[in-house]
């Protein structure tokens, strides 16, 4: 049982993959242009960081398609226009506030949708509010983890964070978000990003290298 | 020539948005996506803007079409954390270890055309905040200007160095310099006077 990543070459995949800080926590770093055939064959989950180029990963859509059809668990981060290649996955814009913590006491509308998730048996429930890129809308059988609540701007269904096991009917399960913590955590510039990424990785070490 | 190419990485939200869209600046530079730069004729520029979103184990695969570009007398401006040295003059980034609001501060070290007017302290901070320019440095290799440091510690944050294989690189340990483009303080100064600074060394070839 192992763990994935597949990165993009930008200084923040380098620095969160390979700084002491999460250094053993993933088995293999595949390099997003280099993915090949039957790359992914073999570990129970693979995560693409976020803020990987859209069209490479548009180019490897069939690898990750093929993954999922087989039963693997794909994990796909923020910035990576998922909408535009993951089964199911559909987005809307929204401008990024990465200031309302400026503001103390300000509700920025983040909701725990589903708290009994395995998933927050390890991710911290204040550790997912911080700005974030766009809302997902999970589609019927997907399950909201953190959405934005409506009167916050979140309208109907708006998502940061939702599982989706047996995803398009198959046997594969599709996390998704649109946080982005390897760019955050591998900047060096936000302790909220770096403490998501910690308990997602937790959780990934509980769940998928056991 | 055109003053400028810079290379695309299809993310949003970023100085490039900016800086396409502008009539003044827009105008002045070309945009392609970063992984179609080895099809380009960089002879047809003065510089070449790399942003901190760059694919550097791409860029480091292009090392050579870089280094011809320099020996050209190009100019490269990279901002961001070095990861993977794409030219001999760069090394990896070091990030200030448990860093303080004191150890963000910017210091100017010497003057330069591309801040020309611009007030340090509106580098330091962003609506109050500090270490958006920079929270490390990329070490400069010998012979390299300081520009900015940060702190008590003199990180350099910014240089400019004489590549061995000629032209200027020109280096900044944080965000791309042109998503300062839309701020309402001097910091907004930095995006024109740079592309005047690569134009300006035409004239000097």
């Amino acid at each position: 049982m192992s763990l994935a990543v597949v990165e993009g070459g930008s200084y923040y995949h380098h620095e969160t993959i390979n700084a002491p800080r999460f250094r053993g926590r993933f088995d293999h770093a595949f390099y997003a242009p280099d993915l090949a055939e039957g790359d992914l064959d073999g570990f129970a989950a693979v995560m693409v960081a976020d803020r990987v180029s859209p069209t490479v990963l548009r180019a490897k859509r069939r690898l990750f398609l093929r993954y999922l059809r087989e039963g693997g668990t794909l994990i796909v981060l923020g910035e990576n226009q998922a909408h535009t290649w993951a089964p199911g996955v559909e987005w809307t814009f929204r401008p990024t506030n990465f200031w309302w913590w400026l503001d103390k006491g300000t509700d920025p509308g983040h909701r725990i949708a589903n708290p009994d998730h395995e998933i927050f048996r390890h991710v911290s429930q204040r550790s997912v509010v911080w700005h974030f890129h766009g809302l997902l809308h999970p589609p019927p059988g997907a399950i909201p983890l953190v959405t934005i609540a409506p009167e916050m701007g979140g309208g109907p269904h708006g998502t940061l964070l939702y599982d989706h096991p047996g995803v398009a009917g198959g046997k594969g399960r599709l996390v998704v978000t649109t946080l982005d913590p390897f760019y955050h955590n591998g900047s060096h510039f936000m302790p909220m990003a770096t403490a998501f990424l910690g308990g997602l990785l937790d959780w990934t070490d509980a769940t998928f290298r056991r | 020539m055109i003053d400028a190419l810079l290379l695309d990485c299809e993310q949003t939200e970023g100085g490039v948005n900016f800086l396409m869209k502008s009539v003044d600046l827009g105008s002045r530079l070309d945009v392609v996506p970063l992984y179609e730069l080895g099809g380009v004729d960089l002879a047809a520029y003065r510089g070449l803007l790399i942003g901190l979103h760059a694919d550097q184990r791409y860029l480091r695969a292009r090392k050579a079409q870089l280094e011809a570009f320099l020996k050209g007398g190009g100019t490269i401006v990279f901002c961001g954390h070095v990861a993977y040295p794409f030219l001999d003059e760069l090394v990896p980034y070091r990030a200030i270890p448990d860093y303080t609001v004191a150890d963000l501060e910017v210091v100017r070290i010497a003057d330069h055309p591309v801040w020309e007017g611009v007030d340090p302290a509106h580098l330091t901070f962003r609506r109050g905040v500090a270490g958006f320019y920079g929270r490390g440095a990329n070490p400069p290799p010998p012979g390299a200007r300081v520009i900015h440091a940060l702190g008590p510690g003199r990180h350099p944050v910014d240089f400019e160095a004489r590549p061995a294989a000629g032209g200027r690189l020109l280096v900044h340990a944080g965000a791309d310099l042109w998503g300062y483009v839309d701020s309402n303080t001097s910091a907004a100064r930095m995006a024109p006077q740079l592309l005047d600074w690569i134009a300006a060394e035409e004239e000097t070839r």
